[in-house]
């Protein structure tokens, strides 16, 4: 067997041990979280591996096969161009099906004077990319994947990974951003092209500062805009199905989603472009009392 | 009619009203079962009695305004056949 290169990741109250057969994924991930705090003991919640699927395969037309603490048997391998990517599935694999800690949402989340507005819903309904929009306007970025609800005091606690733009997303971004704040740009990946941009500075240095969720948003892009207003019963389900481990947590889940949908005004917002959303953002973060 | 019902233990579950649902966490299976009319009522007047479905119609139509205690009786039998598939209820 061969000896795999580790590197430690902290983020947010989550410490990863990312293990691999190969240097370039940790390289890569080094110069993207060269901000995060420094592992002072080597502990760690969750390993990840990156291995070849078969032993020739790490030479041979490359490929990473995700595993760790806890992976899924079906999951395809990626090409070694996509590590990166194969990275930071795995760390989401760890948390999706591992952490306890917390009620986790699928959810991007940023805070504004100590509140957080959360945004959840499909894959392509634009919650990453908004929330690294905001982030960039005034925000402070939480994360993009993951808001994770604290079941005793019903606060959000920030899980600020890189940011994952997706396709059209990279453009609008590569807009505004500087290229240093951006990953090498993988396409061709099972969600098409795909470019990490590393948060603002800010994101990192107040990861362990916790906020009360006051706003939770179904953004859906492309359609015309519109606030729409929900059921508690259809956000009560809607959120079961956005979280990873509400079944696990049984009572404790249980207690957390309830309080968390009864005190948390939600709307579900439909919108064409950035600016849309973000003047209807600010028009319902303006009523809050 | 003269089966009869009683709730499963009532610190076995717990009941959130949301709007028009109401969800029932049962913690011996970590389920969430979300409800409609007229279930939480009907665990509600079941107290932790064994009654038939005729008795928790007759408790309904007391605490509550209905029209054909009938049709009641009906509606009462169907849920509580539920119930008992769910657990939250069980023949005596």
């Amino acid at each position: 067997m061969a000896r795999l290169h580790h590197l430690y990741l902290t983020v947010g109250p989550a410490r990863f041990r990312v293990a691999s057969t190969w240097q370039r994924p940790l390289d890569q991930l080094a110069a993207l979280y060269s901000d995060y705090p420094a592992s002072q003991d080597d502990y760690a919640d969750f390993t990840v591996r990156l291995e070849p699927e078969k032993p020739w395969r790490r030479y041979i037309r490359p490929s990473v096969h995700i595993s760790g603490d806890y992976w899924l048997p079906d999951a395809a391998p990626l090409p070694l161009s996509q590590s990166l990517l194969a990275a930071e599935m795995g760390m989401n694999l760890q948390m999706a099906l591992g952490w306890r800690r917390h009620l986790l949402l699928h959810a991007s989340s940023v805070e504004k004077d100590g509140k957080a507005l959360l945004m959840t819903g499909l894959s392509g309904s634009g919650k990453s990319t908004l929330s690294a929009m905001l982030s960039e306007k005034g925000w402070r970025f939480m994360g993009d994947e993951f808001a994770l609800l604290n079941p005793d005091t019903g606060m959000v606690h920030s899980f600020p990974r890189l940011i994952s733009l997706k396709n059209e997303a990279i453009a609008a971004m590569q807009a505004i951003l500087p290229e240093s704040r951006f990953g090498p740009l993988m396409t061709g990946t099972p969600k098409g092209d795909i470019r990490h941009i590393i948060p603002p500075t800010d994101a990192v240095q107040k990861m362990a500062d916790t906020a009360k969720p006051a706003l939770l948003l179904f953004p859906r892009f492309g359609y015309d805009p519109i606030l729409r207003d929900m059921g508690k019963s259809e956000v009560f389900v809607r959120l079961t199905q956005a979280s990873t481990n509400y079944v696990a947590l049984g009572e404790t889940g249980f207690r957390a989603l309830t309080k968390f949908v009864d005190a948390v005004p939600t709307k579900a917002m439909d919108y064409q472009s950035g600016e849309q959303a973000e003047e209807l953002i600010d028009s319902l973060w303006s009523q809050l009392s | 009619m003269s089966q009869l019902y009683r709730t499963a233990a009532l610190d076995g579950i717990i009941q959130y009203p949301l709007d028009s649902m109401t969800l029932i966490f049962q913690k011996s299976s970590g389920v969430t079962h979300m409800v409609a009319d007229p279930v939480p009522a009907i665990l509600e007047v079941m107290a932790e009695d064994s009654l038939t479905a005729s008795d928790v119609a007759q408790r309904l139509s007391v605490s509550y305004d209905l029209e054909d205690s009938t049709d009641v009786a009906d509606i009462v039998l169907a849920r509580l056949a539920e119930l008992c598939t769910l657990g939250l209820v069980e023949q005596v």
